[in-house]
């Protein structure tokens, strides 16, 4: 039940990240490219999450139960790291641009045009 | 199981430019010492990854297991010939570029962020080269991507903000496939180790996720280095970027997809490369021509230089369609000189556009303008020209002629022909180019000019290269790319580097 809830989470965090990319306005665009980095982190989780029930590292004192994988969370862990970085330089971008240019439309936004 | 032997050659080269770029941030204050640093560390991280070479060449495939974690855990760092070489291709031009920024008068260059971005740029490229797992090959890849981006961003070109924008959402798309091809990857093999996947897939097994994830990686990496369906934003990044920096995006950053794409269809999709190879071959002719009748019709030659890199993926693209050894040796040798005579290109482009006041390469503005330039940049461009074109005595004849032999061999006649006809147009639009700036009187139009530019000194440094590429070092450099395409077209060498027990 739980693998169906996160496919159906990831599908639709996926339409609504790439619906928002695809907007004319640039900071809705810089949104949804935050809400597709989640969508694959999510995926990235569900990779490796429903192999055992507790949580690694504490709970396998006693050995022989099976444990959710550790990597795929320190793997996220980077992920997110990244994501923010990126997302972040994305937002200080459309800052400037929307001082520089008066808009945050992405169709006015086209001075590179000739 | 045996602890893997741990070159420190590998971990100094990509460590050391990381190391400048903080210390290149503690002296912020002071410019001209940031600049040295700077250059000191290129010299340094160059000296390591000969070295490298050397001991690659001579010994065989070198390792690192940072930490002492054992291969499957922990993060690997391999340097096989192939990795080697274009680490010492990446620490070489980027000496060029960071000579450079010394006598540049831009005002971006000055910031205090430039050089250590510069520096990070540089850890970002070695570090997709080396790492041995797929998933450090992304934390590098965006490592570069976000250095290269702000390095545009700020750059003196007042539309370089625009570009960077419109490059970062693309190429954050592109890495965000990247990271679910990586994650498919995972949940099929349960693990990243480039040379466990590769060794499961060698196996004959293939997993349900695993051709999914190979054309996502594929479709990636094909971003990153601006071939045909993802090209859009290339010419206007590379266009805008400041003069170093745009040697280096339209020289060496490309080549991280290329290596990546070799990556792919050498080591890890080894028995399905060939379906994935005729079309790299039918993107990479579509690059050549869009490319070269791109560059033909355009305004400005710095936009020219960028369309002409869109055309020489394409032939590199070709050679690794082709597939075959001398294909491939081809191949590699194209990407490795192409890199010289772009950089030293665009870097003399750069010296040419600084002597305007608005530092502008359109060819209304500076058609021309040669005329009151030192003589000597005039006769660089036009041996940087002849040699991208690929007229005797330079690297890019040396290349260019690989890559024919590569075609003969594979017999695909098509798209050779197609091949060598579109390379002409390369040495019609740089005597063109060549022309407009060096041999016509200046336009009334025109704009006005300094009396003082850039210094051409670093270009002419790498033009030089370039000439002794072709001339001296030509034999040694296909021996040793021969000797590396015989080491990648045998992906259980890789393997066995990594898990000596087998």
């Amino acid at each position: 039940m739980i693998e169906f809830t996160f496919a159906l989470a990831i599908g639709i965090l996926f339409g609504i990240g790439v619906f928002q990319l695809l907007r004319r306005d640039l900071i809705k665009a810089a949104i949804g490219f935050a809400i597709l980095f989640s969508a694959i982190n999510l995926f990235f989780v569900a990779a490796g999450a429903f192999e055992g029930d507790f949580a690694p590292y504490v709970s396998n004192v006693e050995a022989q139960r099976q444990t959710s994988d550790p990597l795929v969370q320190a793997l996220i862990l980077t992920a997110i790291v990244v994501s923010f970085g990126s997302f972040s330089l994305v937002l200080g971008f459309v800052n400037i641009i929307s001082r520089r240019y008066d808009t945050i439309d992405s169709n006015e936004i086209n001075k590179l045009k000739h | 199981m045996t602890i893997i032997a741990n070159n420190p050659l590998l971990v100094g080269t990509l460590v050391t430019p990381l190391i400048g770029a903080v210390i290149a941030l503690i002296f912020a204050k002071s410019n001209r010492l940031q600049r040295s640093l700077a250059v000191l560390t290129g010299l340094v991280a160059w000296v390591l990854s000969i070295a490298l070479l050397v001991q690659v060449h001579d010994s065989g495939i070198q390792t690192y297991a940072l930490g002492n974690w054992s291969p499957p855990y922990g993060i690997l760092l391999v340097a096989d010939s192939l990795g080697a070489l274009f680490a010492f291709m990446v620490t070489t031009i980027m000496i060029g570029g960071l000579l450079y920024t010394f006598h540049s008068h831009d005002k971006c260059m000055t910031y205090p962020a430039f050089v250590p971005l510069f520096l990070l740029m540089e850890v970002g490229l070695i570090g997709a080269m080396f790492t041995g797992d797929l998933f450090t090959l992304f934390v590098f890849m965006e490592l570069m991507v976000l250095a290269s981006v702000s390095l545009t961003a700020i750059s003196d070109d007042q539309y370089g903000l625009e570009a960077a924008l419109k490059y970062i959402l693309i190429s954050s798309m592109g890495t965000l496939f990247l990271l679910l091809g990586i994650a498919a990857m995972y949940a099929t093999f349960g693990t990243l180790n480039m040379a466990q996947i590769a060794q499961i897939l060698l196996t004959g097994d293939r997993p349900f996720l695993a051709p999914a994830s190979a054309l996502m990686l594929l479709c990636a990496f094909l971003l990153k280095s601006a071939v045909f369906p993802f090209h859009f934003w290339q010419p206007d990044f590379h266009t805008t970027a400041p003069t170093p920096i745009s040697a280096m995006l339209s020289s060496i950053v490309v080549k991280v997809g290329v290596y990546g794409i070799l990556r792919l269809v050498t080591l890890l999709f080894v028995e399905d490369a060939p379906v994935l190879e005729p079309w790299l071959s039918v993107l990479g002719i579509i690059g050549i021509l869009f490319g070269s009748l791109g560059a033909l019709r355009t305004y400005n030659a710095k936009r020219m230089l960028a369309y002409s890199t869109f055309a020489q993926i394409g032939f590199i693209l070709v050679g690794i369609g082709w597939g075959g050894t001398m294909a491939l040796i081809g191949a590699i040798v194209y990407a490795f000189n192409h890199a010289f005579i772009k950089s030293s290109l665009l870097m003399l482009i750069g010296v040419v556009a600084s002597y305007t006041k608005i530092k502008t390469a359109n060819f209304v503005d500076i058609s021309g303008i040669g005329r009151r330039l030192p003589s000597v940049v005039g006769w660089l461009v036009l041996l940087g020209g002849l040699s991208l074109a690929g007229v005797p005595p330079f690297n890019g004849f040396i290349s260019k002629l690989a890559l024919i032999q590569g075609g003969v061999e594979s017999g695909d006649w098509g798209n050779l022909i197609m091949m060598v006809g579109a390379g002409i147009l390369t040495l019609i639009y740089m005597i063109r180019a060549w022309q407009r700036i060096f041999q016509q009187n200046p336009l009334p139009g025109t704009a006005e000019t300094k009396s003082e530019g850039d210094s051409f000194f670093a270009p002419m440094l790498m033009i030089f290269v370039c000439l002794l590429l072709g001339t001296i070092l030509a034999e040694p450099l296909i021996q040793l790319v021969s000797a590396t395409v015989e080491q990648i077209q045998d992906p259980t060498l890789y393997i066995a580097a990594v898990y000596p027990d087998g």
